[in-house]
């Protein structure tokens, strides 16, 4: 036996995710593992999910794989490759997970007054519901439910069997149903613990040694594994139990008959549901069309009914245990998904401000989805194209509904990897078909087999080496394998055929004759198809990755053969700082903000811009938010991340100045070490964008809006809106804040609410003449006819501050203020103002 | 006469300028010179020189926090007063000059 010791990496523990990855990488290897947690003690069959996640494991656990069987060294040496190569990035692609918003604690003074009862809690989905209250009826907790059986081990074991094939049964229909995509993944989840081999054993064993009913094994091995997933400090784990649950009444229902949850009422009337919990199916089961919000107990942010609930726009706040018990049936309430609030009984004010609220939310969300249908460009309208980096056709809808302007990398490995032989030209072709349509007009870069030895092809003997990743890999081996890579030449090219356009790369490139050889390939795939009459591609770009300093520091020979490049900046820092990736123990040097990798950077696109040839970027370093303003002026034609983070990089540039950006490149140029340019990242990023404080759009004449609390709401909103705040709540509270310090109306009828807040992108004035004069502070007996707020970034520079000093002096004078409480229309108003602010 | 004033609020963006305005205003339609410095978001702008204290014959503290470097001031007369009084009613501070 062969014994492999390693830290766990993952933050979020051996989840299920990470443990199919390891389960599958077991599998490839011919020899027997298991997985020991030397923290806790526990074990587990490396075959089975449900066993592997149960063993609790977490983040630093000091865990070995005991590999046994024949050829044990062979297997150990892959599983070392994954443990440290892919194991740590298990989790990379996934949505970041965020830890429940619990909200402000602070609330506007608005919320104090009525009769209205307001929870805090925190939020499970976002969005505004209002309706009146349902109470969950939950069926009788899971051990109880199922009865003692007579105890005929072979009759209850078939039983077993029976149920679990009907489940499956119905669980792969509903899954091919066309179901909405969260709620297949939810399916294909149950279907995954049902096969699981750890799970079934229990329940037999269960049986058949210890005599018990089919139902009470089923409930006893739930409560088994669900018992140690509650004990785990990892929240993560903790909220995996829903889908145990909620597997076992639907194999109890197959026993026993249909629950005592069918016999619920159908839901008739708009109501929000609330229940201590809900299992997925449960939820699913709701008539959508009423069901306007939830109110939940104790739920876990990434247990399945929370993601059902968010992506079925359902909005939805969890409550401590108590709360739920307060609320009558047919009582209205108020699902606040953005500040996790449950609102009992709302008083009018309440229902007015949050009706601007649900107002205000329409708006953002037309403005994410037009953001998302338009070609992104700096705040200068200089354009970069982002893209999204795919694993496959799978993820094609993912890209286009995150706003990729393009597939900027489409890994094409899926089709290579676990078979025992090579994939036909038939079906690679129909794989990038089904892409290339799907992309239509978009531009799509298809890269061929990036394949080393660290993932062993039976059909590809690569022969095994001390450093796969710095031997015979991807490019370098397909002279030898000719026929494997002219299958998929000529499956692109026929792929493409529609469109008549190819955009093809290749990895791993050092030397301008690999570059050649690969265009003879692709020759010989050309003549192949025009003797066989068969339609290709009429326009066909042949490009490289740049990931080798090789290439890198030799890109205008390369250019001669290579018509366009794309940083793979993974490799490319590997190879530079010299840096395994996968080693924890040097994470601190596996930085692209050395100033070397950006000075290399920076050669390359100088060298690719001379040579006219076109440059992407697609490596992680593309996704990160924060070297956005760097890339932005190194001079990438395109930025291809993947797909979660494309809508904030959009937003993100187009904040960006792009001569802004070329000053801070050229002073992170100038730094020694990575942290140098870190902290200037650090401060470029939180600093205010410059531009004009005031717009058209920041000015509201006749607003309908009658106390303070809803023009400063209203103001707020704009601002939001209009791009030059991050989050609206967090102005508000510090407007109130300082509001409630020292009232801001100054008599001459006039407010002027105003705060510096880390949420302010760029200090900015908004103007707003309500309809009516409205009251203002408390016990003054002013009245308030305009209302100018004021809103100033963290560390906004002096040039904005001045401005906004100048026009408070101006409002000093009579004349102004007369100009814009009399103007006619906001185009006048914004005339004053921009006169004032200018000295005139 | 000849009045020197130091105005500053808490967040310092809008008031300490406001209340800067109506006292250089009011000031000088009084009949008064006036110099004004403003304690605010951008630091301490048209700073009082010593000799500028010393020729005062009062000085105009309009604070609602703390002003910084207040001991320049010691041995003046000094009339303090909140940046809000200093906006919705200069004269009267002002007015708070003669009695004595």
């Amino acid at each position: 036996m062969t014994r492999i010791s390693f830290s766990f990496p993952l933050a979020n523990g051996l989840h299920a995710r990470p443990a199919s990855q390891l389960r599958e990488a077991c599998q490839r290897v011919a020899a027997r593992v298991r997985f020991r947690n030397q923290r806790n003690r526990t074990c587990a069959d490396a075959d089975s999910v449900l066993e592997l996640v149960a063993s609790g494991t977490l983040k630093d656990d000091p865990c070995f794989l005991e590999v046994s069987g024949p050829q044990e060294h062979e297997a150990a040496r892959a599983l070392r490759i994954f443990l440290n190569r892919e194991l740590p990035h298990a989790d990379d692609d996934a949505p970041p997970l965020a830890a429940p918003s619990s909200g402000s604690a602070w609330l506007p003074p608005l919320f104090q007054d009525g009769a209205a009862r307001i929870w805090p809690g925190l939020t499970i989905a976002p969005g505004l519901g209002r309706a009146r209250a349902v109470h969950w009826q939950k069926s009788a907790p899971l051990p109880q439910r199922f009865a003692a059986g007579k105890n005929d081990a072979k009759k209850e074991l078939r039983l077993f069997r029976n149920a679990c094939r009907e489940v499956e049964s119905d669980l792969k229909k509903k899954a091919a149903a066309g179901q909405e995509r969260n709620a297949v993944a939810i399916i294909k989840a149950h279907l995954a613990i049902l096969a699981d081999p750890g799970f079934r054993e229990r329940i037999s064993g269960l049986i058949a040694k210890r005599k018990k009913s089919a139902g009470q094994a089923i409930g006893e091995t739930t409560a088994h594994y669900a018992r140690i997933l509650k004990k785990s400090p990892s929240v993560y784990l903790r909220e995996r139990v829903g889908d145990l649950e909620d597997l076992a009444y639907q194999l109890g229902e197959k026993l026993y008959g249909p629950s005592q949850a069918k016999a619920r009422r159908p839901l008739s009337a708009p109501c929000i549901v609330v229940a201590e919990s809900l299992t997925p199916s449960e939820l699913l089961g709701l008539e959508r069309r009423y069901l306007r919000g939830l109110v939940l107990g104790a739920v876990g942010l990434t247990s399945h009914t929370a993601i059902l609930a968010r992506s079925l726009g359902i909005p939805a706040v969890s409550l401590p245990h108590a709360g739920l018990v307060r609320i009558d049936e047919g009582s209205e309430i108020l699902v606040d998904g953005r500040r996790a609030l449950a609102i009992l009984s709302p008083g009018a004010a309440l229902k007015r401000y949050y009706r601007m609220e649900k107002t205000t939310a329409g708006k953002r969300r037309q403005q994410l989805a037009l953001l998302n249908r338009r070609p992104a460009e700096t705040r200068d309208k200089v354009r970069i194209e982002i893209a999204a980096n795919i694993a496959g056709p799978a993820e094609l809808g993912l890209a286009w509904r995150s706003g990729a302007e393009g597939i900027g990398l489409f890994r094409s490995e899926f089709l290579f990897l676990e078979r025992e032989a090579p994939p036909s030209e038939e079906e690679q072709y129909d794989s990038y078909q089904q892409a290339a349509r799907s992309a239509g007009k978009r531009p799509i870069i298809f890269r061929t087999l990036d394949i080393g030895g660290d993932k062993p092809l039976p059909y590809l003997a690569l022969p095994l080496e001390a450093n796969p990743f710095l031997g015979y890999r991807a490019v370098r081996f397909y002279n030898e394998h000719a026929d494997l890579v002219c299958c998929q030449l000529r499956a692109l090219l026929r792929a493409t055929a529609g469109s008549g356009r190819l955009k093809v790369m290749v990895p791993m490139v050092t030397t301008v004759d690999e570059v050649r050889r690969v265009r003879r390939l692709l020759s010989e795939a050309m003549a192949g198809l025009r003797e066989r009459k068969v339609a290709i591609a009429r326009h066909i770009e042949l490009g490289i990755m740049v990931e080798t300093p090789a290439a890198a520091l030799s890109i205008d020979s390369l250019a001669r053969e290579a018509d366009f490049f794309s940083v793979g900046s993974n490799d490319l820092l590997q190879y530079t700082m010299a840096v395994d990736r996968g080693n924890t123990a040097l994470a601190g040097l596996y930085d692209p903000l050395h100033p070397a990798f950006l000075r290399l950077l920076l050669q390359v696109a100088r060298q690719a811009r001379k040579a006219k040839r076109w440059l992407g970027i697609c490596g992680e370093m593309a996704g990160k938010i924060e070297t956005l303003p760097l890339l932005a002026s190194i001079g990438f034609a395109e930025l291809s991340m993947t797909p979660q983070r494309i809508p904030e990089a959009k937003e993100r540039l187009a904040q960006l100045d792009s001569g802004e950006c070329r000053d801070l490149l050229r002073r992170a140029l100038r730094c020694a070490e990575a942290a140098e340019v870190s902290a200037l990242l650090a401060e470029f990023n939180g600093r205010g964008a410059s531009g004009e404080v005031i717009s058209a759009d920041l000015v509201r004449l006749d607003s309908s809006c009658r106390t303070p609390a809803e023009a400063i709401k209203e103001l707020c909103d704009r601002l939001e809106l209009n791009r030059r705040l991050s989050d609206s709540l967090a102005l508000e509270e510090a407007v109130w804040k300082r509001e409630q310090t020292f009232a801001t109306d100054l008599g001459f009828g006039f407010a002027l609410p105003h705060a510096k807040s880390a949420a302010v992108r760029t200090a900015s004035i908004a103007f707003l003449r309500p309809a009516r004069p409205m009251r203002w502070s408390g016990s003054s007996r002013s009245v308030v006819r305009g209302i100018l707020l004021i809103a100033v970034p963290e560390n906004g520079g002096d040039e904005h501050l001045r401005l906004i000093a100048r026009l408070s002096r101006q409002l000093m004078h009579e004349d102004f203020r007369l100009a814009l409480l009399s103007a006619p229309n906001a185009g006048t108003v914004l005339a004053a103002l921009r006169a004032r602010l200018a000295g005139g | 006469m000849k009045i020197v004033a130091v105005t500053a609020c808490p967040t310092g963006i809008a008031h300490t300028y406001m209340a800067a305005e109506q006292l250089e205003k009011t000031g000088r339609k009084l009949g008064h010179g006036i110099r004004v410095e403003t304690q605010g978001a951008m630091g301490i702008e048209n700073a009082l020189s010593a000799k500028d204290i010393k020729e005062a014959d009062a000085v105009i503290m309009a604070a609602d926090i703390a002003v910084q470097n207040s001991e320049r001031f010691t041995g003046k007369k000094i009339i303090e007063t909140s940046v809000q009084e200093a906006i919705k009613h200069p004269e009267a501070v002002f007015g708070r000059l003669g009695k004595d």
